[in-house]
């Protein structure tokens, strides 16, 4: 299982759900809520496929937190 | 890593990854973005704030074991173009007014002609304006022919038809 922690200041809520259901087919994902923190624990069929995961989920996230904050 | 102050890049080749921390109050948020954004093709982005007065930037090598060098070149390029999303951040800040200014006169003038409304308002009231070299003058004024079949004085060089 690997974790990935969205600090709350600088990624959206929004942009890491969009993000987990875009990814949903290829790994599973536990959400949870930390004081500064989005949490977001993957789990797949092997290590090489969950850092995979992990870090494209981190690229989609970042992605749409920056095109959400250009279209104020 | 060799070129860079080891309390700021760290090296975690096991992973293939490298931490960057990075001075919140040097480098804004918005800047952090840019930077991180021109990345995401090439590597894996995360973000985080360990300190409200530090930013962290890991990048983490896409595919397989990264090539000899390419974890501090990609360190470099990516302070380097931090540096400048910083700078044009700055400069964007610091000419906000202006580009609101000239936005706004662009918008202004892109409104159309004045309707009728707006003409009845206007003062016609002023005198004529000065028009010694009768560039004012319709071109009939000017050349056209008059009522007993001569035409105008015309200006400049004339010829004879032969």
């Amino acid at each position: 299982m690997t974790e990935v922690r969205f600090h709350r200041e600088i990624y959206r809520g929004t942009a890491v759900d969009e993000a987990v259901k875009a990814l949903a087919a290829y790994a599973t994902f536990d959400l949870a809520e930390e004081k500064d923190h989005w949490v977001v624990r993957v789990s797949a069929k092997d290590a090489r496929r969950e850092r995979r995961v992990a870090g494209e989920l981190g690229n989609y996230a970042l992605g749409l937190t920056v095109k959400a904050r250009g279209a104020r | 890593m060799q070129g860079f102050p080891d309390e700021l890049v760290a090296v975690d080749l096991g992973s293939a990854a490298i931490s960057m921390r990075v001075d919140a109050t040097l480098y804004p948020l918005d800047a952090l973005y840019g930077a991180a954004y021109v990345f995401l093709d090439r590597c894996y982005v995360l973000l985080d704030r360990p300190t409200p007065t530090e930013t962290r930037v890991t990048l983490s090598w896409k595919k397989g074991e990264p090539p000899e060098g390419a974890l501090r070149a990609l360190a470099g390029e990516f302070a380097n173009e931090l540096l400048s999303c910083a700078w044009r951040s700055k400069i964007n800040e610091e000419n906000r007014a202006m580009i609101e200014a000239a936005t706004a006169q662009a918008l202004g003038g892109a409104m159309g002609p004045p309707s009728l409304d707006d003409l009845e308002k206007f003062d016609f009231t002023d005198e004529a304006f000065e028009d010694p070299l009768g560039i004012a003058m319709s071109w009939e004024e000017k050349y056209g022919k008059k009522a007993d079949g001569t035409s105008a004085t015309r200006r400049g060089p004339h010829k004879e038809p032969k």
